[in-house]
């Protein structure tokens, strides 16, 4: 077979990007063992080779990434990437988040922050650049595999490394269109998945994938110290790599929930989904590695766990990479990526990971530093090690019971008749535990606040103090735990406690930043953080335990379902007002602005029976690219304060949803005829009707030349509501078409055929022209009408006229008058161009008159004019009429009070805050 | 006794307490045979197309029923207290939590996997045509 020349391809930056990608793999490789030379010679040359082949390493990896962003921003859909993820109409500011859509982007985006952080290594790191460098270098090549797409044979079998995103579509699709060399004139990209073209989309990945990297530093120093048995000088460093990462890692998952919150349907911040656990998991369990960092700079303490604690965050990090990444939740999560065939690989690179940190631990192990005596059980030390343990205890949890689909697969390999066990209910399932390792840790998070670092003596010295002092700020969080339940329900007695818990480290922390806090900023850091985090949890208990539904209905429920706060959602039809838990709900009206339907939902809150608070929300819908089908549904929130109202449009009338379906819908309808005159009653089975007028002309949504409608007065035999309605056709370019009318209330739809056009406007061929003779002021009768030559004008604004140079053009100006009904004005034009004549006639429809403008008589000064009138036939009108059309008028919606949301985010931003001061105090230390 | 013993004691206690507590949280997806004696189960199966599907919105949004055949091939009547998910009669598999009452099924939750490969296909047939 013949290679075909394909038509209008770019092949230069695939190959360049290919090309790129090979050599940033090797020269990965290269930095790594040369990286990994030097630290074990302390020889300079091998670093510096280590430093070239980062450098390469660090451009090629740009390179690659700035192909990408070529060929997607110029629409080069030859290339699988760019298929994948842009199209035509996809706007610039989505490109970002276009970019990181597939998993090849991502892990470009992760290799990125690889590169800027291993710039600041080698900048910073001193003695420790050589190993740092090695171990991030080498998990730089396991990254890189999975994108550079080798193919390597073992005999028949062959496996590929990674998926390449500089390859051609048409290498890595098979498809007849491929035999077409013209095909890229004939395709287009698939764009981006509607749910992420979002601003959160564009920034949420970049600072959570901060957050991933990030976590390599504080592993690789963990990894460099066991290796060059090597501990103290090493804390300094890992503390304040282990401080930024934590502060990206916690703000990215923040950004998560806050996403979820404002602009997807979740219905909340937080899920626990799998992938939202296994984000947090290694956030809390390098939160532990903090503390116990901290413990080991202070004390000497705590040096083992604390390179555990980070090694298992580096590990439970890439581990999460595999759950996502691999396909193995399948439909148990909402952020999975497409499968690419990548488990095997994921898979070595966390094994290889966990292998190596847990050897070098345990031949390690009984080199690294512990003090022989134990921490006195009145120390901060020994309260801040409880509390880290105990984040490692409510990560550990998490870790297992996300990790069951894994568990399942393992089992099964090995005994194919095992069914998968799954979490019935994941949200009490998750809540029960971490209700409590909250309560533990907010309570120890003030407590240990109160303690001192290496105090011997403090039995004897501080004690009664320190009881007293817990024992009133324990007093003060029972009262405000009592304060608050007039606010907020506590439901069970676990979250009484919590709430208290919360209270207690809330105070404590605020007591201590005051007292103690603002002479020391680090300590000071860590009670903003510790009081971030109660209001947190405090935050979670108003606004998670006491969401309220508002869109409930329960009368509506069908008696099949016990509990009845199962109904989320109402229906609301357009135009009618429900009043549902204080409010009158009203869906006013919808419009389309680009790819959304926006919805107009006014609320209006009744205390006392009285209307005390307006207000109106734009929850949306976003159509898929073809405009054919609803693809994703955008909320609307009212924020207030104290409380947020949430809405969603939980669901649209099917004939709304999914075009195929609405044409299924008018498929199915059954039209009967109908032949009234006008002024007869017709009958439906539920409803009548009567043929009230014929109206020329009718306002249309739609412009026409020409088009007439039928008006209707139809009623239920009840007689209590009454609807009008102007079924009607109209031409246009010489097309004719039916504009038919929708009852929704009666389930009624109705059209008026065509023939009716032809009845009420006659072609030119039918019509008998008469001529009249005429000057300028005089009249002449038609039939009924007086018709008058009043004036002429030569401003000509008839857009069927279109002016051509040495036209002689002249417009008159007649007035036709019909006895007992007020004159009106036509206009017909006469135009002598190139010595030939035209006319251009004008028409009154509700006459049905056509007049012409045929002739000048300079001499005479007289105008010749010809009329035509229509010849009507209004007998019989031909409807066509449908019955039980499905209602398309009404919307399903979704309404939730989330009262007190912004102490969660206010907590949740100081805890944040506090990372930062924290960070930026620790900083410059050496 | 060391105060790390004591720890790793508590620990350990700790976590084989959460362990057993939390195995009764977990189950296998279930058939509508085991949901008989069950209180509250998962039962995978697939959509059965031959039943008509009720969803009327106008009278009750959060009704919808729907047949549905388990692994052992048995077909029930589902009814969820929900919406009714978008793509519904599109979906390969279905995953419906909630318990049997007398010879229906009420669901709380239904999770559909679609197929995925749907969207290629259309995309290249409508680039052929």
């Amino acid at each position: 077979m013949n290679e075909i020349q394909y038509v209008g391809e770019h092949l230069l930056p695939g190959q360049i990007g290919h090309f790129l990608l090979l050599l940033g793999f090797v020269s990965a490789f290269f930095s790594a063992y040369t990286f990994y030379k030097s630290a074990n010679t302390l020889d300079d040359t091998w670093k510096k080779l280590g430093r070239i082949g980062y450098t390469i390493h660090a451009v090629s990896v740009l390179g690659v990434i700035a192909m990408l962003f070529y060929v997607m921003v110029n629409h080069y859909y030859e290339y699988r990437y760019a298929f994948e993820h842009v199209s035509d109409d996809l706007p610039m500011r989505y490109i970002l988040s276009a970019f990181w859509e597939g998993q090849e982007g991502s892990f470009l985006l992760w290799m990125f922050w690889h590169i800027f952080l291993g710039a600041l290594l080698i900048y910073s790191a001193k003695k420790w650049e050589a190993p740092v460098m090695a171990i991030v270098m080498i998990i730089q090549v396991f990254l890189l595999s999975m994108i550079c797409g080798v193919h390597l044979g073992f005999g028949d079998y062959v496996y590929k490394f990674g998926s390449n995103p500089t390859l051609l579509l048409r290498d890595t699709m098979e498809a007849p269109i491929f035999n077409n060399a013209e095909y890229l004139s004939r395709i287009t990209g698939r764009g981006l998945n509607p749910l992420l073209q979002n601003y959160w989309n564009t920034i949420h990945p970049p600072v959570t994938f901060l957050g991933f990297a990030s976590t390599t530093v504080p592993f690789a120093f963990a990894v460099a110290a066991l290796w060059k048995n090597s501990y103290h000088d090493v804390l300094t460093p890992m503390l304040k790599w282990s401080l930024f990462s934590g502060a990206f890692l916690g703000i990215g998952i923040l950004m998560g929930g806050a996403w979820a919150y404002e602009a997807l349907s979740f219905g909340g911040y937080w899920a626990w989904d799998p992938v939202e656990n296994m984000s947090l998991v290694p956030w809390l369990i390098l939160v532990a590695g903090i503390h116990t960092n901290v413990i080991a700079k202070s004390t000497g303490y705590s040096i083992r766990s604390t390179l555990l604690f980070f090694i298992l965050t580096f590990v439970l990090i890439i581990y999460s990479t595999f759950l996502t990444r691999s396909g193995i939740l399948g439909e148990t999560s909402a952020h999975a990526f497409t499968e690419m065939g990548l488990e095997w690989q994921l898979v070595a690179f966390v094994l290889f990971f966990l292998c190596l940190g847990l050897i070098l631990f345990a031949v390690r192990y009984r080199n690294i530093p512990s003090k022989p005596k134990e921490e006195s059980i009145y120390s901060r030390e020994f309260w801040m090690f409880i509390g880290s343990i105990v984040l490692f205890f409510a990560g550990a949890i998490i870790a297992t019971s996300s990790s069951l689909p894994v568990f399942n697969k393992i089992v099964n390999f090995f005994d194919p008749s095992y069914i998968g066990a799954v979490i019935e209910d994941p949200i009490p399932h998750y809540n029960k535990y971490q209700i409590w390792t909250s309560i533990f840790i907010t309570i120890l998070a003030g407590l240990s606040l109160f303690l001192r670092y290496k105090e011997r003596e403090y039995k004897a010295k501080h004690l009664k103090k320190f009881f007293t002092r817990a024992a009133i700020h324990a007093l003060l969080a029972g009262i405000i735990t009592y304060a608050a339940s007039f606010w907020i329900s506590y439901f069970e007695t676990r979250y009484i406690v919590l709430s208290w818990a919360c209270w207690f480290g809330i105070l404590a922390s605020l007591s201590y930043f005051f007292t103690d806090g603002i002479k020391n900023l680090k300590t000071g850091a860590a009670a903003f953080s510790h009081l971030g985090f109660g209001l947190m949890i405090f935050g979670v208990i108003t606004s998670g335990l006491n969401t309220r539904i508002v869109s409930t209905n329960p009368f509506a429920q069908r008696g099949l379902v016990d509990d009845e706060s199962l109904s989320k959602v109402i229906s609301l039809i357009k135009g009618a007002p429900m009043f549902v838990n204080d409010y009158w709900i009203t869906y006013e009206k919808d419009t389309i602005d680009g790819q959304h339907r926006i919805f107009d939902i006014k609320f209006e809150r009744v205390e006392d029976s009285a209307v005390v608070e307006s207000f109106t929300l734009h929850p949306n819908v976003q159509f898929d690219r073809e405009f054919k089908k609803v693809a994703a549904s955008n909320p609307d929130t009212k924020h207030y304060l104290h409380k947020d109202i949430f809405t969603n449009i939980a669901s649209l009338p099917r004939s709304q949803m999914d075009i195929s379906m609405a044409q299924e819908i008018e498929d199915s309808l059954e039209y009967k005829p109908y032949k009234p005159a006008l002024g007869d009653t017709i009958f439906t089975s539920k409803h009548y009707g009567i043929v009230k007028d014929i109206i020329y002309n009718p306002p249309l949504e739609d412009s026409f030349d020409l088009s007439v409608a039928v008006e209707l007065e139809f009623k239920n035999l009840e007689g209590d509501q009454v609807y009008t309605i102007k079924p009607a056709v109209g031409v246009k370019d010489n097309m004719i078409f039916e504009i038919p009318e929708v009852i929704e209330a009666f389930n009624l739809k109705l059209f008026l055929q065509d023939t009716f056009f032809t009845n009420v406007y006659n072609s030119e061929n039918d019509l008998n022209y008469a001529i009249y003779n005429v000057k300028k002021g005089e009249s002449f009768l038609y039939k009924d009408y007086k018709v008058q030559l009043n004036q002429f004008d030569n401003n000509i604004d008839n857009q069927q006229y279109d002016a051509e140079e040495n036209d002689v053009a002249v417009m008159a100006v007649l007035s036709v008058s019909k006895q007992g009904e007020s004159p009106q004005i036509v206009k017909p034009i006469y135009i002598l161009r190139d010595g030939k004549s035209f006319s251009i006639k004008d028409y009154l429809p509700e006459y049905g008159l056509h007049i012409r403008f045929e002739k000048i008589d300079p001499v005479k000064e007289e105008f010749t004019f010809s009329l035509a009138q229509d010849v009507r036939n209004f007998d019989p009108i031909s409807l066509l009429i449908a019955e039980d059309v499905p209602r398309s008028d009404f919307i399903i919606f979704e309404a939730k009070e989330f009262p007190g949301i912004n102490l969660f985010w206010l907590g949740a931003i100081m805890m944040m805050l506090g990372f930062i001061f924290a960070l930026s105090r620790r900083w410059k230390e050496r | 006794m060391k105060k790390t013993y004591i720890i790793g004691f508590l620990c350990i206690a700790a976590a084989i307490g959460i362990f057993f507590n939390a195995s009764s949280d977990v189950s296998t997806y279930a058939t509508f045979a085991d949901a008989q004696v069950r209180a509250k189960v998962k039962v995978t199966g697939t959509l059965d197309l031959d039943k008509e599907f009720y969803y009327d919105p106008n009278e009750d949004p959060n009704y919808f029923s729907f047949h549905m055949l388990d692994n052992d091939g048995v077909s029930r009547k589902v009814i969820l207290t929900q919406p009714k998910p978008q793509d519904f009669e599109l979906s390969e598999q279905v995953v419906v939590t909630g318990k049997m009452k007398d010879e229906v099924f009420v669901a709380s939750e239904v999770l559909t996997k679609c197929p995925s490969k749907y969207k290629d296909e259309e995309l290249l047939l409508r680039a052929e045509t």
